[in-house]
């Protein structure tokens, strides 16, 4: 099996690396035997959840992972040599790496032309003036306009994926076989990351280069790769070519990860299948299969080491063949019966917008006041139980928006009404107890200092739901039964709480007023896909059992499609189209919803985009459609100077555009398979 | 913001905070209890003496018109009379100045120098044992005050050993020797303290840049150790530095009264102290008055400084 | 935030020890107050300028005074001054601080540019001009050290408020509809305290460094005190004679020094959420 693996031509071949780092509970196994080749020219993906060491190869492969760590491998080659006595020639030379964070991979007191000719200076030897120039040059092979002056430029005032194509010609500098690329556009937007993948892929062929691509995101490890391995807590569960691992997952925690995942191209296509638990403690390494306490599949065998066998499509699960027709299964629908969204409205903003002064007191005197209107004059209507999918790109308002519905920043204008009557700027309690917020980030959305049973019990008194103790507790009981938490997590203290379980102690919070609408503002956002999944199906049920409206904010198609009624695209302030979800996830498009369905990277579709490059100004223009600069299909002067109308499109499917609805309608459908 | 709005902005800063200083400096001195004409002649000064100083100084006038008076022969370079010593205080003020200046600026080098040096020094070297004797012999020299060194620095080299004179000053023109043999107790105390803080902010900053995710870059990039230290890492880890070497010099111009009182080293800080013991208030407000515009400015330098090296505020807009 | 920073030890240990041996001080200081081997005011001609004995075990001074009793006599000033300032500054910084960070705008703006004004002062130089017009005691002293140190625990205050009142649990509580004094009490007070113990801890020690030099200069306890700042000032003009009048209270000074940095030191290790994260790391 091993001399499978090594194939002639092979530019990079790991066999059993492990990596373990001390730690306060003793060496945590980072790594446990992970072999995987790469072809001379082909790209392999690398993917799995937070926990599961991917980037703990790629820090190996460069000899990187510092002293403390204790690396072990029976064999680390590239190209014949020997990574672990040879990785610091090799690195930079013929190993190129690109780093997810870019903003802070790249040196704030340099310039970008010396972080990027310094590799052919050190290297190649390169001269400074040829070197500069073939800096230029690579540049402008990245897609970077006026490479010249971005040169000579300083990291801080780049954009996000401007950083990210410094960050490729910096690796490409002294011409590597190998490119490693880390989450190379988690932080970016996904129109963004469209381009960087675009530009990865002309790369691999143009160059020959050989790619790692590790990645949590399955729909851009199915865009670029060749071949897939799969990590679980530090073990390779799964290898083989992309098309079947992804289309034909053997094993379990494939299955699982895959039916976990929200699909832009199916939207509301039933309850979605999450992974229970949690990752196990890699301090104390399980002999055994360690996704075994996890896997729906597991059999009294699974407590025997588990080998990756096969011969092109590698598993290492035992019982491959007996569960290979088996789906990963669903959680069991909850009895209630699900009511439709009803006609009465809940929530009517008009005309709502607020500005973010920029400057400080000095610039306010002197009269220079700048800024943005974050939201400019939106009107959004939410009926009862509805779920409204509010979806746009960091930045374009939509948190702002959701402030401004729970009156949580001060409007400039416009009017919100909520169950028909008028809410002011100072909202009186009923409005409070009714309309309620799960936040994002689930570490800061707790109080670290207060026990679970503190935090919701302080809601339930502050409500005036129940105020004798007996009567507090018994309601924070109710709230953990609702969110499906035991009952004795009341005594825990955030931190000892996994990510999952901080959400769903945070909706726990938010509906402990019994409200009647939740702004759920990037509610899943920060969570692993098979965790993720879970918390959708909570939020999904709770809307049911309950009859709560939400305004749902994510930038992430694949969960507004799973979970919203309607949708709402924002872009800059303004929403450029709203309508049924299925209304919205066809043409007629917006070109703005267009460009970013047209960017979702979408497993077992893989298609090239023609996006502009072009980002979006600072400071829109007055007056015209706010989309008009980065428009592939303007109209004219119009769209510059007057603002959109309204296009019924369908029966409450608006779209703001000057394009005739025809025109618009004539495009290919973006998420059809 | 651009590098001009900055500098507008500081230098307005600058301006407000010399003349916050300029009331808080008058105001102490007239409001709190205590009749400046007593404390000038004494608890039990006849009335027709006090009444009659007090014309003659103008105490008498409200305060804001006295305080106008006063900030306006400042502006007009009007540094006032020592009452005291009877002579113009702005000769006086300018001689010891000079004399305090040349203590700030051997022991700053010092501090620079031996901080940096030593805080990066350890930085590199980080959890091996020479960090942490040097870690230890910082903590134990931040627990030591500046009067005590200064006493043990007399005890050890002008009492025991004899090789430095213990106090006083020497002008140039009496011999290189002499002068610096003067210098030499004075800075070295002046510097000790100041070298264990700076070079323990350095070593963390110099830390925090190491373990960043440029440096990992850079080494991914295969760049030799020496250039990721050097050109990589030391710019970084030197910004936090300016802040530090501005705050350290407000603990310098503290340490320089202390040290000047110990060796009777006749400098600023000598001065006010004698200001203070003699209730000479005119000279003490003015004395004053030049120390905190001195250590405003060297607050100043240091923004503007950190604004230079720092590529964030200095180059301003975006490109692409 | 903090201006100074000490160097770090181990944690747990740095604050056993340093409390232990802080205790072991402040229990000699308040005894100290009422009892002492020597009445350590009386004068005895006879034996002036002792060196170190068995009766005098640090010697005694120009007046004959057993130094060892004066040293026990004027610990509790040393301590005093440390905890009174920090005590002051606490008292005034923080209500500031939260003022600041609660009502942006205008109070913010003045709050926040007379701290700037303070700031701009070198610390010794504003205990001096605080002294330096009336006579001066000792809880002038500990007065002029605390309002030394009120802008830099305002700054703290405010800056760990402002990152609070981000967080989303504040936003949560806002999102209920509760108003600036439950969410200070609820949510803001048990996560602000941490970094102002922390920044107590170390002020604790440049209060006692300040204050003695203070005293030194003559600007603090007047004679016949038995400050230690002011002991080594009087001792001065014997140092070749009779170093042990200056060396006595200037180590016991250093002593006290070291316990407190130990202290605020483990303070620091063990309440840092920064450093508590980098230890996970």
């Amino acid at each position: 099996m091993l001399d499978a693996t090594i194939r002639t031509g092979a530019a990079l071949e790991i066999e059993a690396l492990s990596v373990a780092y001390p730690s306060r509970g003793g060496w945590l196994q980072a790594l446990d035997g992970v072999s995987l080749s790469i072809a001379a020219g082909s790209v392999r993906g690398l993917v799995g959840e937070s926990g599961s060491g991917k980037s703990t190869v790629v820090l190996a492969l460069l000899g990187l992972l510092g002293p403390a760590a204790r690396v072990t491998a029976e064999r680390l080659a590239f190209d014949g040599h020997d990574l672990f006595a040879n990785a610091s020639a090799l690195r930079g030379r013929r190993i190129g790496v690109v780093f997810q964070d870019t903003a802070a991979a790249l040196n704030p007191a340099l310039t970008i032309g010396s972080q990027v000719i310094e590799p052919m200076r050190v290297h190649l030897g390169t001269e400074h003036r040829a070197a500069w120039q073939r800096g230029t040059d690579l540049l402008a092979e990245m897609g970077i306009p006026r490479p010249a002056q971005v040169m000579r430029s300083y990291p801080h005032q780049l954009s996000g994926g401007m950083k990210q194509r410094v960050g490729i010609a910096a690796a490409l500098a002294s011409e590597p076989d190998l490119l490693l690329l880390d989450e190379p556009t988690t932080a970016l937007d996904v129109t963004i990351e469209a381009q960087i993948l675009a530009l990865l892929d002309e790369l691999r062929s143009r160059r020959n280069l050989a790619m790692l691509l590790v990645s949590h995101n399955l729909g851009i490890v199915d865009r670029l790769c060749d071949t897939v391995s799969v990590l679980y807590a530090g073990r390779l569960v799964e290898s083989g070519t992309t098309g079947e691992v992804l289309h034909r997952p053997r094993h379990p925690y494939t299955k699982g990860l895959l039916a976990a995942l929200p699909r832009p191209d199916r939207p509301h296509a039933g309850r979605l299948a999450p992974i229970q638990g949690n990752l196990p403690d890699l301090t104390a390494p399980d002999p055994g299969c360690n996704f075994r306490p996890r896997c729906a599949f597991a059999v009294a065998g699974c407590y025997r080491p588990q080998l990756l066998s096969g011969d092109r499509h590698q598993v290492s699960c035992h019982r491959v063949d007996a569960v290979a027709d088996l789906p990963w299964p669903a959680e069991p629908v909850p009895p209630t019966a699900a009511p439709v969204a009803s006609a009465v409205p809940l929530v009517e903003a008009r005309e709502l917008s607020i500005r973010f002064d920029s400057g400080g007191w000095l610039q306010r005197l002197l009269g220079k006041v700048g800024g943005v209107l974050a939201v400019d004059r939106v009107s959004v209507t939410i009926r009862n139980g509805e779920v409204l999918g509010l979806v746009g790109e960091s930045g374009c308002g939509k948190s702002t928006l959701g402030r401004l519905l729970l009156r949580l920043l001060p409007a400039r204008g416009g009017t919100l009404r909520f169950a028909s009557a008028v809410v002011g700027a100072r909202p009186d309690a009923h409005f409070r107890q009714r309309a309620q917020v799960v936040f994002q980030n689930s570490d800061t959305s707790l109080n670290p200092r207060q026990t679970v049973g503190m935090i919701l019990g302080r809601a339930v008194r502050w409500f005036a739901i129940a105020s004798i103790d007996a009567e507090v507790s018994a309601e924070v009981d109710r709230l953990l039964d609702l969110v499906r938490l035991p009952r004795s997590y009341a005594q825990r203290y955030p931190h000892q709480l996994s990510g999952g379980e901080k959400q769903r102690v945070g909706i726990a919070r938010a509906l402990a007023s019994r409200p009647k609408f939740l702004v759920c503002d990037e509610a899943v956002s920060a969570l692993d896909v098979s965790v993720q999944a879970a918390v959708l199906n909570l939020l999904r049920d709770l809307r049911d059992e309950l009859s709560v409206a939400y305004l749902f904010i994510s930038h992430d198609i694949g969960v507004i499609a799973h979970i919203a009624d309607r949708v709402a695209v924002m872009y800059q302030g303004t929403i450029v189209e709203e309508g049924a979800v299925g209304d919205v996830l066809q043409p007629p498009y917006h070109p703005y919803t267009e460009l970013l369905l047209s960017s979702v990277p979408l497993i077992g579709k893989r298609r090239t985009v023609a996006a502009s490059t072009q980002a979006a100004r600072a400071v829109p223009m007055a007056g015209g459609c706010k989309f008009a600069d980065r428009c592939t299909r303007r109209v004219g002067p119009i769209c510059d100077s007057v603002p959109p109308p309204v296009q019924q499109a369908a029966p409450g499917h608006g779209i703001r555009c000057h394009i005739p609805l025809p025109e618009l309608a004539a495009v290919p459908h973006w998420l059809s398979q | 913001m651009g590098m001009a709005a900055f500098l507008l902005r500081r230098l307005l800063g600058l301006v407000g905070v010399l003349l916050g200083m300029s009331v808080l400096i008058f105001g102490i001195v007239h409001i709190l209890p205590g009749n400046v004409a007593y404390a000038i002649l004494g608890e039990f000064a006849t009335p027709a003496a006090v009444a009659q100083l007090e014309a003659k100084l103008g105490l008498n006038d409200p305060l804001p018109v006295q305080y106008w008076r006063w900030l306006g022969a400042m502006l007009h370079g009007d540094f006032g009379m020592s009452i005291v010593m009877q002579r113009p205080a702005a000769p006086l003020i300018a001689e010891a100045l000079g004399r305090s200046a040349l203590l700030a600026v051997f022991a700053f080098g010092l501090v620079a120098m031996g901080g940096i040096g030593l805080g990066l020094y350890a930085a590199t070297h980080r959890g091996r044992a020479s960090d942490k004797v040097l870690t230890l012999a910082q903590f134990l020299l931040i627990a030591v005050p500046e009067f005590f060194w200064a006493i043990l620095a007399v005890l050890v080299f002008a009492s025991w050993l004899n090789l430095l004179p213990a106090t006083g000053y020497a002008p140039l023109s009496e011999g290189v020797a002499k002068w610096a043999s003067h210098l030499v107790l004075p800075v070295l105390v002046l510097a000790f303290g100041l070298v264990a803080h700076v070079s323990r902010l350095t070593r963390s900053s110099m830390i925090e840049v190491l373990d960043s995710r440029y440096v990992l870059a850079a080494r991914a990039r295969g760049l030799p150790e020496r250039k990721v230290l050097w050109r990589h890492a030391l710019p970084n880890a030197l910004l936090p530095a300016i802040t530090v070497l501005a705050i350290d010099a407000g603990l310098l111009i503290g340490g320089i009264v202390v040290v000047e009182t110990v060796f009777a080293y006749p400098g600023l800080g000598r001065l006010l102290v004698y200001a203070i013991e003699r209730h000479d208030l005119p000279l003490l407000q003015v004395g004053m008055m030049v120390v905190t515009a001195i250590y405003a400015l060297a607050n100043f330098v240091a923004e503007l400084l950190y604004a230079v090296l720092n590529p964030r505020i200095r180059v301003a807009g975006a490109t692409a | 935030m903090t201006l100074l920073t000490l160097p770090r030890l181990s944690a747990p240990s740095a604050l056993v020890l340093g409390g232990a041996l802080l205790l072991l001080i402040g229990l000699a200081a308040v005894v100290g107050i009422w009892f002492t081997p020597y009445d350590p005011a009386a004068f005895a001609v006879r034996e002036r300028l002792q060196p170190p004995s068995a009766l005098h075990p640090f010697g005694t001074d120009e007046f004959g005074r057993d130094v060892l009793s004066r040293v026990l006599a004027g610990a509790h000033l040393s301590l005093a001054t440390g905890f009174g300032a920090m005590a002051i500054s606490l008292a005034v910084g923080v209500p500031l601080g939260l003022i600041a960070a609660f009502h942006r705008g205008v109070t913010e703006e003045v709050i926040m540019r007379s701290v700037d004004l303070l700031i701009a002062l070198p610390p010794v130089l504003l205990g001096l001009l605080v002294l330096a017009v009336t006579p001066p005691s000792l809880w002038k002293t500990i007065a002029a050290v605390g309002l030394v140190y009120v802008p830099i625990m305002v700054r703290l205050t405010r800056a760990v408020a402002l990152g609070l009142l981000e967080e989303d649990f504040v936003q949560a509580a806002r999102a209920r509809g509760e108003g600036a004094p439950t969410i200070l009490w609820h949510e803001i007070l048990p996560n602000a305290w941490p970094p102002i113990i922390v920044e107590c801890g170390l002020r604790v020690t440049f209060a006692i460094l300040l204050g003695s030099a203070l005293s030194f200069l003559g600007l603090g306890p007047q004679p016949p005190a038995s400050e230690w700042g002011l002991m080594i000032a009087e001792g001065r003009d014997f140092l070749r004679q009779a170093p042990w009048v200056c060396l006595a209270p200037g180590l016991s000074l250093c002593v006290l020094l070291v316990c407190v940095n130990l202290v605020g030191e483990g303070l620091r290790e063990r309440l840092d959420p920064q450093l508590r994260g980098r230890s996970h790391a």
